[in-house]
């Protein structure tokens, strides 16, 4: 058995064995330094099956080695390769970044627990990414969530609401868990079969009422996964109340692997092959990314707490992901594919600063932040420069996005659709640059609750956090990887969805 | 990756880099990695085939792609980079235990950044480097720390910018237009004969840099008010780098003949009358810089080795000069002519020194001005600019009179002050000796320069006419200069501000300036007073229902969520059931 031809498993594979493991190391330094190399194993893995699929094209793998579609099929093409490249390299970032802000933030009890928990979370993400089995879908969903939940629980050293804001999550991510299943199950029903391409085949050409069923279900199964507006009630409290590092790692990864498997079940499993699917665009998912992209980000203008600010700006950028789907072109996929990776750049980014903030100043209030920029210049540069993408500031991420959905609206022929986006944009424009100004022109507080020392994020925290902030900028520079591959993922998706039948 | 490699290892960068290190090193210890940071960067220099250029994509975007091309040698680029390594050098000997740490750090990035600006292929990096060296040498006017140097590097900072802003101008439109970034020869018109304003922009900031008339009185303004050794770099690479720049852009583009000839004369005059010798220095430079820019107007290949030629020649004499001037400075507080003289008795070797320097800026045969201004002298006559030519060959005589002979007669001759300061310090000494022994070996052996410059040489500078016509003039402007000193009709040292064009900028152009911003501010305060009451309003609206404690934004309980949860579950099965 050579190790090249099992690299399918791997990502998969790495996190989940190792995850009992860190559980069993003494807490302190040990898991940490553990789980971080961990991360970078997984990472490396995924870089060489995103480099083996640029070559191949599709690669299959039989769990196993039971030929689907009675076993589980791992099927890995351009579309989950990068979204598994982006997954695992967050999480090779956000692991190192985490050690000093755990330390603060959790009882020194449970770091083993923590990390334990945060490894079988990224295998959760990444299973969910890789499988080719509608199920097996399923079951990593609820293994990364089940491992979330508690992640989040966790931040109730500092606060206590989080006890709250986690069981919030529990219950609204269990009903979405259980939508999804129900749909899953009644297309099982209809056609016999779980593998998706295989689903794919028999459901072509067949109309009924348990299809309709199944496909509402699924819909808004995974749509309260990805915080659909206005089913996104329960994300700004977890990720508010969350360890600092844990809301970098989910605001950069959960619901962008979400918003992967609402892709993944509308272009393969479905195909364009149904009525109801332009139906839905036009009617569930425009108008719903809309009202997210105007009212959420309306919202976070007015939040006095950062974290929850950035939460809030994460529906409003969920929804751009929302319009360039419900185009239904390969240039609206392009553009959403593109944006799951740059938007977790950026909210990686921000929420990794905020947690260099509550490390010195305890507090994640907007209060904290005034005069940042005397007190720890590198943060507040890092938070700016991050900002600057959030909004599409040319030479930034942000600005591909913005500048791929821009060409898919026009090109989709919603013209309305791309001056929405602009004036959206410019609401960014308004909760970015208010802490903007916050940082640079105010004067730091003196004393107070707010009071921070003059000193920056320690170095264990600065370097990977810039290691996001210049990937922001060097893939606003260089689209290649990102532009390159989501175009030529969506057009596979695309030619699989209509080809196929 | 070698790419990248080759350009991290390029001259520019080594010598910026070098600079930055030195921040955290003692005197001596600086002095002697600057040196050996510049020798580094010059045998990488010389390594370099000629016709080397690296070139990478910038920005490979949908919306944009940009190819830089950091690195480029030529013959032209690299004749300028290696003068400026030489300049560099020459200050790091003569700067050593006499300037302190920030103008040491801040004169070899400049000279970094000129470096790097003249081995630029792409206008970006050009721009980048360009802001550099305004940027670094700021810090150099800035020094002294008096309230006037503090003045007079803030107006420095700010019309350099400008450059640079007509700079970043240029480029933009350079892009926009889809011509690319790469710098090279271009019209400042058109195919159609309309300006071309990508071009103009761009000749705008090179023209400020090189001091064009009207437009160069940041140079006088600061030169002399800046340190000791601050003037030394200075004059050596703000002005010529803006020299390159314009013989790579604007090679026989007609204006620059006439600009370049009104610049070596009217300094001339201010020259004459201006009391502080080093600002005397500064109107000589910029008449020198007249002469390489009406060369570069005229743009064949003789011409063009002419402009190359005297850069070379003028940075190393003109170097020498400031720093005679320095020296005189730092032993006695002063360079004004009235304070000065009789100090060739406690001072020999800097009265040597400056003379030879004065011999090379006048163009003494068998000294280095002779074998560069004759070129530039010749193409003229060649193209038949008989009318220019003469307004060279005054000029030329006009070097003579203030920076040939006035220059080393009221510093060292002239009416004795009674001033008894001790010899220049040896560091001083041996840079200045270095330049002299450069000025006299170039004037000597003209081959050697020759053989660097960017087109082949066939010229003899040392024929029978070139050298008596030159010793003709030379001796005539000296028997003019003996004649009004013996008669008293020269005229005299006196401690006077003498006005020149920035009168314009200083008192009615600030009047100007305060009463647009004054307006500006009302009207917008007028405009803003409207809106601000509607926009208050809708943002009030808007706070109501996004606020905190607006509905989109309360916690509502999970029954809710879940609520809407349902609602959208029968909403998109009512869709499905019925598309």
């Amino acid at each position: 058995m050579n190790l090249a031809a099992q690299l399918p498993v791997l990502p998969v594979v790495i996190p989940l064995v190792t995850a009992p493991i860190a559980m069993l190391l003494p807490n302190g330094r040990a898991p940490w330094a553990f789980a971080t190399i961990v991360s970078w194993l997984t990472f490396a893995a995924c870089a060489f099956l995103l480099q083996a699929v640029l070559g191949a094209g599709v690669i299959s793998y039989e769990l196993g080695d039971w030929r689907p579609p009675l076993g589980i099929e791992y099927r890995i093409d351009l579309a989950n390769a990068l979204v598994l490249f982006l997954v695992s390299g967050i999480a090779a970032v956000v692991f190192p970044f985490a050690y000093r802000s755990v330390q603060l933030e959790i009882d020194a009890r449970q770091t083993s627990f923590f990390y334990c928990a945060l490894l079988i979370c990224l295998t959760g993400l990444l299973g969910v990414t890789i499988t080719g089995d509608a199920f097996n879908v399923f079951v990593f969903l609820e293994i990364s969530s089940l491992a979330t939940y508690a992640l989040v629980a966790m931040g109730a050293r500092r606060d206590r609401r989080a006890l709250t804001a986690a069981f919030n999550y529990l219950i609204m991510g269990t009903i979405g868990a259980s939508f999804f299943v129900i749909g899953v199950g009644l297309l099982y029903q209809a056609t016999g079969t779980l593998n998706m391409v295989d689903m794919h085949d028999k459901l072509v050409g067949q109309s009924s009422r348990v299809i309709d069923a199944g496909f509402a279900f699924i819909v808004v199964g995974i749509g309260l996964k990805l915080a659909m507006f206005p089913m996104h009630l329960w994300l700004p409290g977890a990720y508010t109340y969350a360890p600092s590092a844990v809301s970098a790692f989910l605001a950069a990864t959960a619901t962008k692997v979400a918003v992967y498997v609402m892709i993944r079940f509308i272009d393969t499993v479905f195909g364009f092959q149904f009525e109801f699917l332009g139906a839905a665009f036009t009617w569930v998912f425009l108008p719903l990314g809309l009202a997210g992209m105007f009212i959420a980000s309306l919202v976070a203008v007015f939040q006095d707490d950062i974290k929850r600010m950035l939460a809030y700006s994460s529906v409003g950028q969920i929804g751009y992901m929302l319009l360039g789907l419900s185009f239904g072109t390969v240039e609206g996929l392009t553009a959403s594919l593109v944006h799951i990776f740059n938007h977790a750049l950026m909210k990686g980014a921000l929420f990794m600063a905020v947690a260099c903030v509550v490390l010195r100043a305890g507090s994640h209030s907007v209060k904290a932040f005034a005069g940042l920029a005397k007190r720890m210049p590198f943060t507040t540069w890092a938070f700016i420069i991050s900002g600057m993408s959030l909004i599409g500031v040319p030479l930034t991420v942000g600005f591909i996005s913005k500048w791929y959905l821009l060409q898919a609206s026009f090109a989709a022929g919603h013209w309305y659709a791309g001056f929405l986006i602009v004036a959206s944009s410019l609401i960014a424009v308004l909760y970015v640059g208010r802490i903007v100004e916050l940082m640079l022109l105010r004067e730091p507080a003196e004393d107070g609750p707010y009071a921070i020392p003059a000193k920056d994020a320690p170095l264990s925290m600065l370097i990977p956090m810039w290691f996001l902030v210049l990937a922001n900028i060097y893939f606003g520079l260089h689209t290649e990887l990102t532009g390159g591959i989501a175009s030529r993922a969506a057009e596979a998706l695309m030619f699989m969805a209509g080809g196929a039948s | 990756m070698t790419d990248l490699q080759a350009v991290l290892t390029s001259p520019g960068v080594i010598v910026v880099l070098t600079a930055l290190v030195g921040m955290g090193l003692g005197p001596t210890a600086r002095a002697a990695v600057y040196l050996a940071g510049l020798a580094v960067s010059a045998l990488v220099l010389v390594g370099y085939e000629q016709g080397l250029a690296i070139s990478f994509a910038l920005v490979d975007a949908p919306y944009l792609s940009v190819d830089l091309t950091p690195l480029r040698v030529d013959r032209l680029s690299f004749i300028f980079a290696l003068i400026f390594h030489i300049a560099a050098a020459l200050n790091v000997i003569y700067a050593w235990r006499i300037s302190d740490r920030v103008q040491d750090v801040a004169g070899l990035a400049y000279a970094g950044a000129a470096i790097g600006g003249a081995l630029a292929g792409d206008l970006l990096t050009l721009f980048v480097y360009w802001e550099i060296t305004a940027i670094a040498s700021a810090f150099l006017v800035f020094a002294p720390g008096t309230r006037e140097s503090f003045g007079a590097g803030m107006r420095y900072l700010v019309v350099q910018i400008l450059s640079g802003l007509f700079l970043l101008a240029g480029l933009v439109l350079f892009v926009s237009s889809g011509r690319g970034m790469a710098f090279e020869a271009m019209s400042l018109t058109a195919a159609s004969g309309e300006l071309d304003f990508a071009a103009l922009a761009l000749f705008l900031a090179f023209g400020i840099k090189a001091a064009f008339p009207f437009l160069h009185n940041w140079l006088q303004d600061s030169y002399p008010k800046a340190s000791i050794t601050g003037s030394v770099v200075l004059s050596a690479f703000t002005t010529k780098l803006a020299v390159y720049a314009l013989a790579r852009g604007f090679p026989g583009a007609d204006p620059l003949i006439y600009i370049g000839a009104a610049m070596t004369v009217f300094p001339v005059f201010f020259a004459l009358i201006e009391n502080n010798l080093r600002k005397v220095l500064a109107y000589s430079l910029n008449n020198q810089v007249g002469f390489m820019v009406c060369a570069v107007g005229v743009g064949t290949e003789l011409a063009i080795n002419g402009a190359a030629a005297h850069a070379f020649v003028h940075i190393i004499y003109k170097a020498l000069l400031f720093m005679s001037m320095g020296a005189v400075l730092y032993r006695t507080g002063t360079v004004k002519a009235t304070e000065l003289g009789g100090l060739y008795r406690t001072m020999p070797a800097t009265a040597v020194f400056c003379i030879i320097g004065a011999m090379s800026i006048s163009a003494f045969p068998l000294f280095s001005g002779f074998v560069a201004k004759s070129l530039t002298m010749s193409a003229l006559g060649y193209e038949g600019l008989f009318f220019v030519w003469l307004v060279l060959l005054f000029a030329s005589a006009g070097v003579l009179e203030h920076s040939g002979i006035k220059i080393p007669y009221f510093a060292f001759f002239g009416h004795d002050s009674g001033k008894r300061p001790k010899e220049a310090p040896p560091q001083m000494l041996v840079a200045m000796g270095v330049a002299a022994a450069l000025c006299i070996g170039i004037g000597v052996f003209p081959q050697a320069l020759y053989a660097i410059l960017p087109y082949d040489v066939k010229y003899q500078p040392y024929t029978a006419a070139h050298v008596v016509t030159q010793m003709q003039l030379l001796l005539f402007a000296t028997l003019a200069f003996a004649l009004l000193i013996k008669f008293k009709l020269y005229p005299d040292e006196v401690a006077s501000t003498n006005l020149d064009f920035d009168w314009f900028y200083r008192v009615p152009g600030r009047a100007l300036a305060g009463w647009v911003s004054g307006a500006s501010g009302a009207t917008f305060n007028a405009f803003w007073a409207i809106f601000s009451g509607r926009v208050h309003a809708i943002m009030e609206r808007i706070y109501a229902v996004h606020g905190p404690e607006g509905q989109m934004a309360r916690s509502w309980p999970i029954g809710f969520m879940a609520l809407w949860t349902a609602i959208l579950l029968g909403f998109v099965l009512v869709i499905a059931f019925f598309a």
